[in-house]
């Protein structure tokens, strides 16, 4: 156990050209083998939940997914090579071009009198919101880091409760609240680590919980505005029973039993009882068909991934370091809990995917890419 | 130390994270433990049920709101099929069923045996049009009869069946020929869809798309939730241009005329060829009363080209279509055997053989649209305009009619030895019994009597000093003729305007001999020119050609529908009309009308055509060797002024062997009053003469437009006589004085 968590540093054999604090003999292979391992069981979940809903080609979502795990690959080798100190300049003027292009989306959408949550671009189409989610985090670790004291003062707090607002609160009226939860969790992450006082994490919490509870309040006293708030979270589902997917979902999980059903053998996930199960409930595939055990492994390899990340947090040479891991730690743990913990029905539905396994281009090249950072800080922790 | 605190914050991460998946994994624990035989219990007795939804069909209005086609709510008793499928349960539920719906177990069995009827997705049909109270016994019952349902469904009615049946036209089951078409644009089998009329050509407005609702069921089927509704969209609602008080007349003024055609006689003359000693067909007595059997009639606007009233005659009533008739009793109410042939054996049988059937009694076409007429002289306007406007005739070129034409562009020799036919005769005057002889007569003259010969010089002529090119045929198509007018019924006849194309194909079909189909002669254009020969169209295209010549030159294509609604057009307080004001158009009206093309047509042109056929109604006719009235002066003779003022033209087609009991009666006329711009055509198959069978309808309907002639008001009918198996209750004109002229016989030319 303690080989996992800590590796020394200068344990690194035979090449005497390179110095044991080289970038690149320094890279965090067991996050890095965790990650890869949870992007196949990915890909093969993703094919078992869309091979019989799709008509023409059972492998069109997991060609596209695999594909898309090829790119997001190359981003985060990009992200890794560079120096993470490299963003910090640059900080700023990604954060503003992305409230730009978000102010933009937005008033493009009172033009054409529609929601958007996207730029279509021909064959792709950007979501600025997943933009936001990684240079919001630049930008608030780049900003507390600069205090240079262990302690933010309440300034740069409300500071950074500015930096974190403008763009949640532009994703939220996109409306994309599954991106904004995202984007308050980051900042919840950081502003712990950076010192605000715990006064100031429990007031957003206070507020971030009132929220979510009234949502469930909601949810138990008028049905209807919860089937309007599930079809603004998840627009893939609308018109159906809103409870429908989500009981069908644990009923799947649930019935998949310690030993599960089998590859492929999942009577529920092969008849499509749970819409959109490829993007919502790909932990309930897990479930059924390889059971307790199945989801133990997928939740034990997102634990390995979030203690690497923790210790990388601990290891870093600098707060802007340990502010970026922070801030990737809470988001995976953050969006992790709340896809199983809805497929499990102890959290409301909402559309936020499950990391890695999930179907969903933008999602994996983003989380790709901030684990490029965080490989970053531990590849430079030495210099 | 900074960092000590740094870890310290971290550890906190460390703990809300641990904390969490801590959560997750009891809850997991739990589920897939404790809770997995429940669960898979639960997933077991969870089943889904898809119940479409059906969308209610579009109705059909007249031009005034009356509701033509409506829609009836009707129940039925279904079985869904995975509960048929069980030999033991379908026995058992079709026992308990059948004293309650009152249909055999065999009948229920043999529906279940022939399923290619029924559409596979929709539970099978047992019991159609159950009453309210069974319904609701049954719905009672859910517990003991697992499966059934009652489910609502529509039936079509059409409330003043059978006026406008041929417009309005049917419905019926999807056929082998369209299933798939039908199953491709989501249709289910079980459905009735449009066959005839607008009920076929709307049938894309009308029918609307289907919904559907899923439910989940438990293992009782017992719905537990709503899980998805997409709910059905109506089908659009429908207004024609037809107006039920013109319409109505129309059809009464032609069935009526016809009836009192086949009291008429024809005429076997003495023929002068044998010194009068002999009649034309000697095998036949004196007089032979006309068989008369069918006819149809159109009224349109010229100005727009809506159609106001589209008659045809033998009719029937499209609520046979739904009135659940068995095959048998089907055959007889639409029979179409020729009784004057049907031969009995000793013992009063009738001899099989003998049922032929006869194209005349057919009920199921529209001879207004689907009709291959001869148009005779009806016709002439259009050669007339062919010759002035490429200059061969000017308007008051004069020719010398002698009674017959003989052509001078063929060869001596063929003439003589009967090779080619030369000569062509004008139709026969009762004053002499020989050719008419007109003397001296221009265009307009030649119009008002009607003189063939004028007409066979134009169609050889035409010919001979055009270089042989078809410049009849593309003069006389610019008017519509050989082509479809691309009205919004189906099964239109195209027409055909003979060429040397068409007698090639007719030869290889066996209608004409090898030799004739060779080529398009000389002889062939003569015949051209006065509306005979392998000319054919039908009556509307007929009233196109004369609304073209009407407008001067503006072909409008015959528009039947008015406007088109989205679906719910409410009732109007008055019983049988659809309230208009409070409907929304689904697609914007076109009230202009649609041009097809226009046609280069000079005024004077235009003026000399339009005299020509005003003095067919007016006279004066002209004097040669005596004075030859015009084809229409004594049947208008008493029409009044204040009507509408009207020109027009009658034609005589010949038909089998040249019988004149065989003639066929035409007539075509257009108000020359902007202000009332009507256009209407009758034919009148074996009537005589077009003075004598068509033109005394056209005149009525002209009289009724006036408001001169009064039209019994249209009422809501009474309902279909099942007992009664006649394809439509027979239709009376209610003041037949408008039929007459100044003398009781009509004048014996056409």
């Amino acid at each position: 156990m303690t080989g996992l968590l800590s590796r020394r540093p200068d344990s690194g054999l035979g090449n005497i050209k390179a110095s044991p604090a080289d970038p690149s003999r320094n890279i965090d292979w067991v996050l890095l083998t965790a990650q890869m391992l949870l992007t196949v069981i990915g890909c093969f979940i993703v094919f078992s939940t869309s091979r019989t809903r799709i008509d023409v080609d059972p492998y069109a979502f997991v060609t596209r997914q695999t594909i898309f795990a090829i790119i997001a690959f190359f981003v985060m080798g990009a992200v890794m090579a560079t120096d993470y100190e490299f963003w910090k300049d640059r900080a700023r003027s990604l954060y503003t071009l992305t409230i730009l292009s978000l102010v933009f989306l937005f008033l493009l959408g009172v033009a054409s009198g529609e929601d958007r949550i996207s730029y279509d671009l021909g064959p792709i189409n950007v979501q600025p919101a997943e933009l936001a989610k990684f240079t919001t985090l630049l930008m608030l670790a780049t900003y507390l880091a600069e205090e240079r004291s262990d302690e933010v003062s309440y300034a740069r707090f409300l500071g950074g409760l500015i930096i974190v607002g403008v763009p949640a609160t532009l994703v939220i009226i996109q409306p994309d609240l599954g991106s904004a939860s995202v984007i308050v969790s980051i900042a919840m992450g950081v502003l712990l680590v950076a010192g605000a006082k715990i006064r100031y994490i429990f007031a957003i919490s206070a507020l971030s919980i009132a929220t979510v509870a009234a949502a469930f309040v909601g949810r138990l006293v008028n049905s209807y505005q919860i089937a309007r708030l599930n079809a603004l979270l998840n627009p893939d589902s609308v018109g159906l029973d809103e409870t429908y997917q989500a009981d069908n979902a644990m009923r799947a999980l649930g019935t998949g039993g310690v030993w599960g059903k089998g590859w492929l053998e999942g009577p529920l996930t092969n008849d499509g009882d749970i819409p959109v199960m490829w993007a919502d409930f790909p932990f309930a595939a897990v479930g059924e068909q390889f059971g307790l055990v199945g989801c133990a492994v997928v939740l034990l390899l997102i634990a390995v991934v979030l203690i690497r990340i923790w210790r990388i947090a601990h290891l870093s040479r600098d707060l802007l370091g340990t502010y970026l891991c922070a801030g990737v730690f809470v988001m995976l743990l953050w969006q992790t809990f709340q896809n199983v913990g809805m497929t499990l029905q102890i959290m409301p539905v909402t559309g936020l995917p499950l990391p890695f396994i999930s179907y969903g281009g933008s999602g994996l090249i983003v989380y790709f890419a901030m684990f490029g950072l965080v490989q970053s800080v531990h590849m430079r922790r030495m210099r | 130390m900074a960092v000590d605190k740094r870890a310290t914050r971290l550890g906190v991460l460390a703990v809300v994270g641990a904390i969490l998946f801590g959560t997750v994994g009891v809850r997991l624990w739990f589920l897939q433990t404790v809770e997995a035989e429940a669960l898979q219990v639960e997933v077991e007795e969870t089943k889904r049920r898809t119940v479409p939804l059906l969308p209610e069909r579009g109705r059909i209005f007249d031009a005034e709101g009356r509701i033509l086609a409506d829609n009836e709510r009707v129940l039925t008793v279904a079985v869904d099929w995975e509960v048929l499928r069980r030999d033991s349960t379908r026995s058992e539920i079709f026992t308990r069923l059948s004293g309650w719906v009152g249909v055999p177990v065999e009948e229920m069995e043999a529906r279940y045996a022939d399923p290619a009827t029924f559409s596979p997705f929709l539970p099978m049909p047992v019991a159609e049009d159950v009453d309210e109270r069974t319904a609701s016994a049954i719905r009672e019952r859910v517990e003991d009869l697992p499966g059934v349902e009652i489910i609502e469904q529509w039936r079509r009615v059409y409330p003043y069946a059978p006026l406008a049946s041929h417009v309005v036209g049917y419905m019926g089951a999807i056929t082998a020929e369209t299933k798939d078409e039908y199953l491709d644009r989501g249709y289910y089998l079980n459905e009735r869809v449009g066959q005839f009329g607008i009920e076929l050509s709307m049938e894309e407005h009308l029918h609307g798309k289907w919904g559907y609702v899923t439910y989940e069921v438990d293992k009782f089927s017992r719905i537990v939730r709503e899980i998805e509704r997409v709910p059905a969209v109506n089908g659009r609602d429908v207004q024609l241009t037809i107006d039920l008080d013109q319409q109505q007349y129309a059809e009464q003024a032609l069935e009526t005329q016809l009836k009192l055609r086949r009291e008429a006689v024809a005429r076997n003359g003495l023929d002068p060829e044998t010194n009068f000693t002999e009649r034309f067909f000697p095998e036949y007595p004196e007089e032979v009363p006309f068989k008369a059997p069918a006819g149809a009639v159109v009224v349109k606007n010229w100005e727009n080209g809506h159609v106001v009233a589209l008659a045809s005659y033998p009719t029937y009533d499209n609520r046979w279509f739904e009135s659940g008739l068995s095959g048998a009793e089907f055959e007889e109410v639409f029979d179409a055997t020729d009784l004057s042939r049907i031969e009995r054996d000793e013992d009063g049988e009738i001899i099989p053989e003998s049922l032929v059937v006869d194209p005349d009694r057919s009920t199921l076409v529209n001879r207004a649209i689907q009709g291959r007429y001869n148009l005779g002289s009806t016709f002439k306007p259009f050669p007339a305009y062919a010759a002035l406007q490429v200059g061969f005739l000017g308007v008051d070129d004069v020719y010398e009619d002698t009674g017959t034409y003989r052509m001078d562009s063929v060869d001596e020799f063929k003439c003589e030895t009967g090779l080619v036919r030369c000569v062509f005769r004008n139709a026969t005057c009762s004053g002499t019994g020989r050719p008419c002889v007109y003397g001296s007569v221009d265009v307009n003259t030649a119009l008002a009597v009607s003189s063939d010969a004028f007409f066979y010089r134009i169609g050889e002529r035409l010919m001979t000093e055009y270089d042989y090119q078809p410049i009849l045929q593309q003069e006389v198509e610019k008017f519509g003729f050989g082509a479809d007018t691309g009205i919004e019924l189906p099964f239109e006849f195209d027409g055909t305007v003979p060429d040397a194309e068409l007698k090639a194909r007719y030869a290889e079909l066996g209608v004409i001999s090898e030799a004739e189909g060779e080529d398009y002669f000389t002889g062939d254009n003569v015949q051209l020119a006065i509306g005979q020969g392998l000319l054919s169209a039908s009556p509307l295209q007929l009233a196109v050609g004369y609304s073209s010549i009407a407008s001067g030159g503006f072909v409008m294509k015959p528009e039947i529908i008015k406007a088109i609604y989205e679906p719910g057009v409410p009732d109007a307080d008055r019983v049988g009309f659809a309230d208009i004001s409070r409907a929304r158009f689904a697609e914007e009206p076109n009230v202009r009308g649609e041009l097809v093309r226009q046609i280069p047509m000079s005024a004077a042109i235009r003026e000399e055509i339009t005299s020509g056929l005003r003095r067919v109604i007016t006279g004066p006719g002209t004097t040669s060797d005596y004075y030859h009235r015009t084809t229409g002066e004594n049947l208008f003779y008493y029409y009044p002024e204040s009507a509408i003022p009207i020109a027009g033209k009658t034609g005589t087609a010949q038909g089998a062997n040249n019988y004149p009991w065989n003639d066929s009666s035409a007539f075509a006329a257009f108000s020359v009053d902007p202000e009332r711009p009507y256009t209407a055509s009758a034919y009148l198959e074996k009537a005589g003469y077009g003075s004598q069978g068509a033109a005394p309808v056209v005149k009525c309907i002209f009289l009724q437009l006036s408001g001169i002639q009064d039209a019994d008001p249209v009422s809501l009918s009474d309902p279909l006589d099942t007992d009664n198996l006649i394809p439509a209750e027979p239709k009376e004109l209610a003041d037949t004085s408008c039929y007459n002229g100044r003398f009781s016989a009509v004048r014996g030319t056409e």
